[in-house]
């Protein structure tokens, strides 16, 4: 709970002052029933009716002084509330940016997504109890005992004797309800995950008519769900019941001492009246005890989750904009590098070393699952090499300060991952600042100019998620146009011409090689690989060839069988 | 330090509508209406509910019966009398306490399960009616708004349901029961006591006409934030090679500012709630104390009997304040209801039609199709073809051009706006889409997969395959290979991110679901894309074999991977410019003719 208390601490002087109000309030509520005891030992009893009103007025002048204070604390409280939520998911949020994409990938996303929902909801919660009514319950219990105790300290000594045993018994409940909470948020975090799923996957659950199958699918995950939040609450209402009644018993006992006690003259019925009365306010404040508990349990399970995140030291990466420019060259060279992903135990990239010229233009063929895009991704710095060392410029990549390294790359994903928004924000990822005539220049490059002209809105029209409502090669133009508008010195484009028929693939080449920059280009297609400098040649991770395509054809059997596949078989 | 720099939300307008005059009906009828809906989904477990039913009354009654007795023992101190029966009273009230402690444990214990339970039934129909509804529906939202449906709004009923129930009914009870033994002790003190109500009634509308809107925008924000946070999240390696973590900061600061400012209102004003109560709690005390001094003094009361009231004026008053709060927490939980009746309210895909075997012949009647936001340019406009079945069809042309979409209108993901679709001698609307589908095996440009065994996903297709049937498919498709290198072969289960295998790997994964399906219609849209051109030319072979006898049509754009097809359609901005035989149009040089020659 360290990390959530510093959050807090931000807003320690409105929440003093609520804390403040809130110990005015009770004041008010405890002093009360002293009124009221005087009123009777005082009023009723003398038969003076002018203390009666005297008392009875000073009941209702503090009345309103609680109410001006009660509201007062409410501003406050959920100020104090609202704003610690509102840090607690940015810091979350901002967290989840900074991870390295290794790291990022150890943390299932529907997890994260919990986290900065449900989990942050949690934790809010009882700050704001804590500051408008959790301190009421034991200030109330405390409050009233020391008022029973200045009234007769022999039966308000009764009333509390079973308060050790009861802390102990709560104190238990808490810590049971903190592992049965946070089994409780991992399911919703399963439930995250399913949900998700369903939905990236509804057109082909629709496709092959697996709604129905879904849903039983979801039917398991669900049931969890219910099961283990049943469970948790369950055994945390048996809180309320057991202080009730201890507390209920220990009244009856005050109940008889006090009869004698009243025989024997030691005290006054009005005093026992009062003290039965703060009894029974203790008991009152005990369900707010129970309340708290749970909320606190299910607060510091979620705590413990999101700080799980929060406190995460390693594997995290600058996010800051660098002020330093983009590289003027780039030339790659790969020194025996190795490298697996962190959630596998296969090699994907075994003793790769190759050397590229800066403005050289290079294609990446190999088979499926070779490895080529996995290059790319070592090129961008996702992830660090297991053994081996990469140079760009001649400088160790991990030297070069990432967010240059970014900035001097434009890279095209094999899946073209558009974002909602228009058409021109997407665009925009490329070069914040671009004019529209930039983004003209790039669009046409890229092929996708005269599409986007004949939709409707043109540049301003409104694409879904994923770009749903863009045909699978207009996605790709757009994110190739997306990355010509970077100004890199290297640009990558991971097969991401699979979608485009011959002619415009054949259009986009010409419009590519007026570029002077450095170029890795994953293919597929000989066609394109002849256009390159050089051709890399990947197989199972290692290399098998790197030329043009002349020198592979000779001395490549590979290339050579790859060649002949993609003969025109007219038969 | 910033305070109190929260914008008003909610404008006088705004809280007129919610209760202004022509719409006052509507709105009652609204909130009244979403609550009715929650209990249908309850209902399912009326037996429980009674049971919870019988144990909130008494309880309520043993919470009652404490304080009488008590009162009249502090009577019969006051008046001095005999005290022999003390002890007696005590067991009693000792008993009274314990099964109090019982049944109100019980009430909640079964509660709880009734409340767990309905909110599963709720969430898995809702998780169900996604799947029935057309693709457009999907189109336009953001996926993690759909799903904030699924957790935020449903939470918010959850965490009420657990207890509102029984503290309205037991806040009546006890109401009923207190008002009833104020009557009897005394109606003069009862009806002063009730002079606050209509101030209570007063106040809560204030307040409640605020709280009602607030919550259902911050369900909506929520919602938004929500979607936000999905989204970037799954799209996580592009924003990094575009560097645009601070942009996706500053939009989420967007959405989180939205949640707090709307959020402290309500809670502010749900704030309210318990000090109004309070304040006219205090003062009926107050006023009952006093006016009870009065009657006392003239002889009308006894002492005792004001005390005894005073305890039950307060009791009076705790669960109208119980009451109150329960409103406004209900309110909080219809606010996320309403979202979730919503989605479930959405119309769903047709799904009559007649289960038909289809023979696979197909035809296209001067179809057309358009997006509503491409609006002037149709993506397909008046397209005609006829295939027999056992033929295989090659869409060719640009991207864009409505290839897919043609697969898409077979398969009936969407609708045509025009023409007809006949399949043998039915047209499309008369065939139930859970037929028709089932017996076509589309295999997708992007090739989803789930997060289960490789087995289970390539048992997709078919979903009583057996083990053996998924080899074979497997090897049809030349994803033996790749998956017996794995350490837990096909038992590997795929991660969420994909990384263990490549793109191209997964398109195989997704062609072998295609040869367990066993379809009458394939349909092939880029399914090779990704593949290379040596493990395609393996494959093809299969999938030539898969294309025997079989209504096929594949979408590729390497001429290779059509080579040995029947027949050729070549599209151009939504319209087919050339048609016919493969060899047909090869010899006749037309535009087909000329693509090969490049």
């Amino acid at each position: 709970m360290k990390t959530i208390f510093q959050f807090i601490r931000r807003y320690k002087w409105p929440a003093a002052i609520a804390f403040f109000l809130m110990l005015l309030e009770l004041a008010s509520d405890l002093i009360q029933p002293l009124f009221m005891a005087r009123m009777i030992n005082e009023g009723l009893l003398e038969e003076n009716l002018h203390n009666v009103a005297f008392w009875g007025g000073c009941l209702f002048a503090l009345a309103l002084f609680s109410f001006i204070s009660g509201v007062l604390n409410s501003f406050f409280s959920a100020h104090v509330a609202h704003s610690f939520g509102f840090d607690l998911r940015k810091a979350l949020y901002s967290k989840i940016q900074s991870l390295t994409m290794a790291t990022y990938l150890t943390f299932p996303t529907s997890g994260l997504i919990t986290r900065l929902t449900s989990d942050v909801t949690q934790t809010m919660n009882i700050v704001f109890m804590m500051l408008r009514i959790a301190m009421k319950a034991p200030l109330m219990t405390i409050g009233s005992l020391i008022m029973a105790f200045v009234i007769n300290a022999k039966l308000a000594l009764i009333l509390c004797v079973s308060f050790p045993f009861l802390l102990i018994f709560l104190v238990w409940m808490v810590s049971v309800g903190i592992k049965l909470f946070a089994q409780v948020q991992q399911r919703l975090d399963f439930v995250n995950r399913q949900l998700q799923e369903g939905l990236q996957a509804v057109r082909l659950i629709k496709a092959y008519m697996r709604g129905q199958y879904e849903e039983s699918r979801f039917l398991s995950v669900a049931e969890n769900l219910k099961f283990d939040t049943i469970k948790a609450t369950r055994v945390m209402e048996i809180a309320l019941p057991v202080l009730q009644f201890v507390m209920n018993i220990s009244l009856l006992i005050v109940i008889w001492v006090g009869a004698d006690a009243i025989r024997d003259n030691d005290i006054l019925a009005g005093d026992l009246a009062a003290i039965i009365n703060y009894a029974f306010r203790m008991t009152a404040s005990f369900s707010i005890f129970s309340f708290i508990i749970i909320a606190y349990a299910r607060a510091k399970a979620s705590a413990e989750r999101i700080e799980e995140i929060l406190n995460v030291e390693e594997g995290l990466e600058e996010v800051q904009k660098n002020k330093a420019p983009v590289l003027e060259n780039f030339s790659i060279r790969f020194d025996n590098v190795s490298f697996r992903y962190p959630t596998t135990e296969q090699y994907t990239l075994q003793n790769l070393s190759f050397s590229i010229e800066s403005g050289e233009k290079i294609a990446i063929m190999g088979a499926t699952g070779s490895g080529k895009s996995t290059i790319l991704q070592l090129v961008e710095h996702f992830y660090e090499p297991n053994s081996g060392e990469i140079f760009i410029n001649d400088q160790n990549i991990k030297d070069i300060p990432l967010q240059q390294l970014r900035k001097s790359i434009s890279y095209v994903p094999q899946q073209s991952l558009l974002f909602s928004g228009t058409i021109v924000d997407n665009l925009r990822w490329g070069q914040n600042d671009a004019s529209l005539a930039q983004i003209i220049d790039a669009t046409k490059k890229a092929q996708i100019h005269h599409s986007i002209e004949s939709f409707d809105e043109q540049y301003e029209t409104t694409i879904g998620q994923r770009g749903i409502n863009l045909s699978g090669g207009q996605k790709q133009r757009l994110a190739i146009a997306r990355a010509l508008l970077k100004p890199a010195s290297l640009l990558i484009l991971d097969d991401s011409t699979s979608a485009l028929d011959v002619a415009t693939e054949q259009k986009l080449w010409e419009a590519l090689d007026q570029e002077a920059i450095t170029m890795l280009v994953v293919t597929q297609k000989i066609q394109t690989a002849q256009t390159a400098d050089r051709i890399l040649l990947i197989d199972e991770g290692r290399l098998h060839g790197f030329g043009t395509h002349e020198q592979l054809m000779a001395t490549n059997d590979l290339y050579a069988k790859i060649v002949a596949s993609q003969q025109e078989v007219l038969a | 330090m910033k305070f109190f720099n929260y914008e008003p939300i909610i404008t006088k307008e705004q809280i007129k509508n919610t209760s202004g005059k022509k719409k006052k009906g509507e709105r009652a009828q609204n909130w009244t209406y979403t609550l009715k809906r929650i209990f249908d989904f309850v209902a399912e477990q009326k037996m429980l509910l009674f049971i919870v039913l019988l144990l909130v009354v008494l309880s309520s009654a043993f919470a009652l019966i404490g304080p009488f007795i008590i009162g009249r023992m502090i009577d019969q101190f006051i008046d001095g009398s005999s005290l022999s029966q003390l002890s007696y009273w005590l067991y009693v009230l000792a008993v009274v306490y314990l099964l109090y402690s019982l049944s109100s444990y019980f009430q909640n214990y079964w509660m709880v399960g009734i409340a767990q339970q309905t909110v599963f039934r709720i969430r898995t129909q809702l998780y169900g009616h996604f799947f029935k509804l057309p693709l457009r529906f999907f189109d336009k939202r953001k996926h993690g708004e759909l799903m904030s449906r699924a957790t935020n709004d449903i939470e918010t009923i959850s965490s009420t349901l657990n207890s509102a129930f029984i503290q309205v009914v037991s806040s009546i009870l006890t109401l009923t029961g207190t008002v009833a033994v104020m009557l009897w002790l005394s109606p003069l003190l009862t009806l002063i006591t009730m002079l606050i109500v209509p101030l209570m009634f007063y106040g809560m509308r204030w307040i409640t006409k605020r709280t009602s809107l607030l919550f259902k925008q911050q369900q909506a924000a929520i919602g938004e934030m929500n979607g936000l946070i999905e989204e970037s999240i799954t799209g996580q390696h592009v924003v990094k090679a575009f560097s645009q973590e601070t942009e996706m900061l500053r939009q989420f600061d967007e959405k989180n500012s939205r949640i707090r400012t709307v959020g402290f209102w309500a809670l502010t004003y749900s704030g309210f709630i318990p000090k109004v109560m309070n304040t006219l709690n205090s003062l009926s005390f107050a006023i009952v104390a006093l006016a009870g001094g009065i009657f006392a003094y003239y002889g009308h009361i006894s002492i005792g009997t004001i005390i005894i009231f005073t305890e039950y004026a307060r009791q009076f008053t705790r669960p109208l304040n119980d009451l109150a709060n329960q409103f406004n927490t209900v309110l909080s939980a219809l606010a996320g209801a309403e979202r979730v009746f919503l989605i479930m309210d959405e119309k769903e895909d047709e799904i009559d039609g007649e289960n038909v075997e289809l023979l696979g012949n197909v035809r296209f009647q001067n179809v057309s199709f358009q997006y509503d936001t491409q609006a002037s340019s149709p993506t397909l406009s008046n397209v005609s073809f006829e295939v027999k079945s056992g033929q295989s069809v090659a869409l060719i042309g640009q991207t864009g051009a409505g290839k897919t979409t043609i697969m898409q209108l077979l398969t009936g993901l969407y609708e045509k706006t025009d023409g007809k679709i006949v399949f043998d001698d039915m047209e499309i609307e008369e065939i139930s889409k859970a037929s028709l589908r089932s017996q076509m095996a589309f295999v997708l440009q992007d090739p989803f997969l789930f997060e289960m065994s490789i087995k289970e996903n390539i048992r997709y297709g078919k979903l009583d395959a057996t083990d053996e049937e998924i080899y074979e498919a497997a090897k049809k498709a030349n994803a033996h290979t790749f998956i017996d290198k794995l350490p837990d072969k096909y038992d590997t289960i795929l991660s969420a991110d994909g990384s263990q295998i490549s793109q191209g790997q997964k398109q195989l994964l997704s062609i072998a679901r295609a040869f367990v399906a066993d379809p009458k219609i394939l349909l092939l849209d880029e399914a090779t894309s990704s593949i290379d051109t040596v493990t395609e030319l393996h494959i093809q072979e299969a999938l030539e074999k898969l294309m025997e006898d079989r209504t096929s049509f594949i979408i590729a754009h390497r001429l290779n991977t059509i080579r040995k097809v029947d027949y050729v359609i070549v599209l151009n901005q939504g319209k087919i410019i050339e048609q016919g035989k493969r060899q047909d149009l090869i010899e006749s040089q037309g535009v087909f003719g000329q693509m090969l020659n490049v």
